[in-house]
């Protein structure tokens, strides 16, 4: 059924590159523009697991909002000793300048991209929530554009969800939250790696792709200038700066992509940001370990999806488990992201495993261990055999009025057969994700 | 009318220049070429000298080459096609994907000319690009106001270049029409005296060239910065 697809691999690929379906990567502080490269077999998810994955998600993104929202108010989840305050406090995340901001309908995570792998076993497992600005939704949206294209049979013959509704879903997300005026999407500007996502999806959303230096706030509001000299008034800004450079007033002086004065706004309830500055708080790979604990502490539920086991070394148990299990664990630095600061112990020497049970010893707060998990292999085409390659799964949830799963995701798989790495910055590739309608 | 900040104005404005220095210049690029087979294998020093870029090439071959393809050539047809692209990307949201596709095409077809046996044949394609871009700017840049803009920068690159190169009165004042014209329709801040020096200049006929000079300046200082 397939096979269409399969025979026209290249001619996606030649599309792909006429749409400038690209990712930035900095090496030896030079910006290169790559190709991401598409293979067309498909992730397939039938309907009852996506209905599953569904239920999951929505139920753990209700929970993290509940948390941030939480933590930046009242802190019940600390108080009640859920969570030991050392675990938000000591996060790079975590925010005290965002203690007290009541967000535009008390939503902070808008666009939440949450990393999952699909066991041997047959059972997903989380692995990462991503809260500030998980990038990915652009590249199945558009492979989804020209597969259709290149091969309608293979639509025609299968029952598949259309995933290009996923525009229209960020427009209403922005709508819901915006406090009136114009919808913006905040790019750093051209020399980010995820440039093309920020303009394809400005373009798809009917929203105005803008720099920093286009806005500017004003009175308590922020405006958009006009060459002309008048001024629009912002109601939402989907944003892809981080936090720290997203305001100079309030966060890094030093930041020249910053809009100055914009959080001023955001906490007088005068813009929605979307997502909410602080969020890096939940997603930190140490407070991970506690999120089922957090759905059971807001939501009064078991969790329907389940975490890698995990352990922290911040727990003397935990350390001495960790220690002792070194070399068939992965290690993950809870302040790095994009698949760097991951190690597992099976690949190093005994010198360098000695190494990192010392950088354990010194900074627990710093390390997470997971068992690996044995991941299934999804088949891509390499020249002309099909060779199966780990894959992971990004599902994007959104919450606006209600919390919605994306019918899709982005699907990112190694091209090397022994790594479990899947980012593209480290030279992965993506499939579709095709969420069966029946 | 759009929404249309300062720096969007800039890029739709740029847009319009880069990818008509491109064009034009390939054009006449073209009929150069023709004279350095077996007329003037020099030509390329006049035509550096009238479009105003330094003559920086060892000879006809080096030209050829250098002129066409140098990516570190801050003159070179690829380094004016990458700018128009780089302004295109950043508007992609105003432009469509589809119109900023023409211009990846035309570097993509560019730089596979580049290791081509027969180079020019395969440029043809590049204007060609050129030619749909602005077709599917023309269908698929909704507000009216940024495709004015990015006209007006066409234009005045287009009239820039026609007066550089010397080109027939009749084609001068057909463009300076289409850039007043369009001119009319944007909010682009312009200099009204640089406008009626034009206007007088090229009231003159094909007597203008007595102040091309002045005609040059004029638009240089156009629009108010």
């Amino acid at each position: 059924m397939l096979l269409d697809l399969v025979d026209h691999k290249e001619s996606i690929n030649r599309l792909l590159a006429r749409y400038g379906v690209k990712f930035g990567i900095y090496k030896n502080h030079e910006f290169h523009e790559q190709l991401f490269p598409f293979d067309p077999i498909p992730r397939v998810i039938p309907r009852r697991e996506f209905d599953y994955l569904d239920r999951g998600l929505s139920q753990r993104v209700t929970a993290l909002n509940c948390f941030l929202e939480d933590i930046y108010s009242d802190k019940k989840i600390v108080k009640d000793g859920v969570i030991p305050a050392d675990f938000i406090y000591s996060s790079k995340g975590y925010l005290p300048q965002c203690e007290g901001i009541r967000p535009p309908k008390h939503i902070c995570s808008h666009i939440s991209g949450i990393d999952l792998v699909q066991g041997k076993d047959g059972n997903w497992y989380v692995l990462e929530d991503n809260l500030r600005i998980p990038s990915g939704a652009s590249y199945p949206m558009i492979a989804r554009d020209l597969t259709r294209q290149a091969a309608p049979e293979a639509f025609a013959r299968n029952h598949v969800e259309d995933n290009r509704g996923y525009a229209a879903m960020l427009r209403e997300t922005m709508e819901y939250v915006s406090t009136g005026g114009i919808h913006v999407v905040l790019t750093p500007g051209r020399y980010n790696a995820a440039f093309f996502e920020h303009s394809y999806l400005a373009e798809r959303s009917g929203s105005v792709l803008c720099m920093p230096q286009d806005l500017v706030a004003e009175g308590g509001k922020l405006y958009y200038r006009q060459y002309e000299g008048r001024k629009l008034q912002v109601g939402a800004v989907y944003r892809r700066i981080s936090d720290e450079y997203l305001d100079p007033l309030t966060f890094l002086p030093e930041s020249l992509i910053g809009v100055p004065g914009i959080m001023e706004v955001y906490a007088a309830g005068n813009v929605a940001i979307l997502n909410a500055p602080g969020n890096g708080v939940a997603d930190d790979k140490g407070i991970y370990y506690f999120v089922p604990h957090m759905i059971k502490y807001y939501l009064g539920e078991e969790p329907i999806l389940r975490n890698a086991p995990t352990y922290l070394a911040f727990y003397e148990k935990d350390r001495t488990f960790i220690l002792e299990h070194l070399s068939r664990l992965v290690v993950k630095d809870v302040s790095e992201a994009g698949g760097y600061g991951v190690v597992f112990g099976s690949n190093l020497s005994r010198e360098e495993l000695g190494a990192l049970a010392e950088a354990v010893r010194r900074e627990p707060r710093r390390f997470i261990a997971q068992e690996v998990v044995d991941f299934v292999d999804l088949d891509i085409v390499e020249g002309e055999a099909r060779v199966p390659r780990k894959a992971d799964l990004r599902a994007f949830v959104l919450a606006g009025e209600t919390t919605r799963v994306w019918p899709s995701g982005l699907t990112r798989f190694s091209r090397n057969p022994d790594s479990f790495v899947v980012n593209s910055s480290q030279g992965g590739g993506f499939k579709d994700t095709w969420v069966l309608s029946r | 009318m759009g929404i249309i900040s300062v720096e969007r104005a800039d890029h739709l404005f740029w847009i319009g220049r880069y990818t008509e220095r491109v064009f034009t210049t390939l054009v006449t690029f073209f009929d150069f070429y023709d004279q350095m087979i077996d007329v003037d294998l020099e030509a390329y020093k006049d035509f550096c000298e009238k479009v105003a870029i330094p003559d920086i090439y060892r000879d006809r071959e080096d030209f050829n080459r250098r002129y066409l393809f140098d990516r570190t050539d801050p003159n070179s047809v690829c380094s004016n096609l990458e700018r128009a692209y780089d302004n295109g990307i950043v508007i992609r949201d105003e432009i469509s994907s589809y119109t900023l596709a023409y211009l990846q095409l035309a570097l993509d077809h560019l730089e596979a000319a580049a290791g081509s046996a027969a180079p020019h044949y395969d440029l043809q394609q590049v204007i060609d690009y050129i030619h749909a871009f602005w077709g599917c700017a023309d269908d698929r840049v909704d507000d009216e106001e940024a495709r004015n803009i990015m006209k007006c920068g066409k234009y005045l690159e287009r009239l820039d270049l026609y007066l550089r190169l010397g080109y027939p009165f009749r084609l001068i004042e057909k463009e300076y029409s289409k850039f007043v014209n369009r001119l009319g329709r944007v909010r682009l801040p312009y200099d009204p005296v640089c406008k009626a020096k034009l206007d007088e200049i090229f009231a003159m006929g094909p007597w203008w060239t007595e102040r091309r000079g002045e005609a040059l300046s004029a638009l240089w200082n156009f629009f108010l910065r």
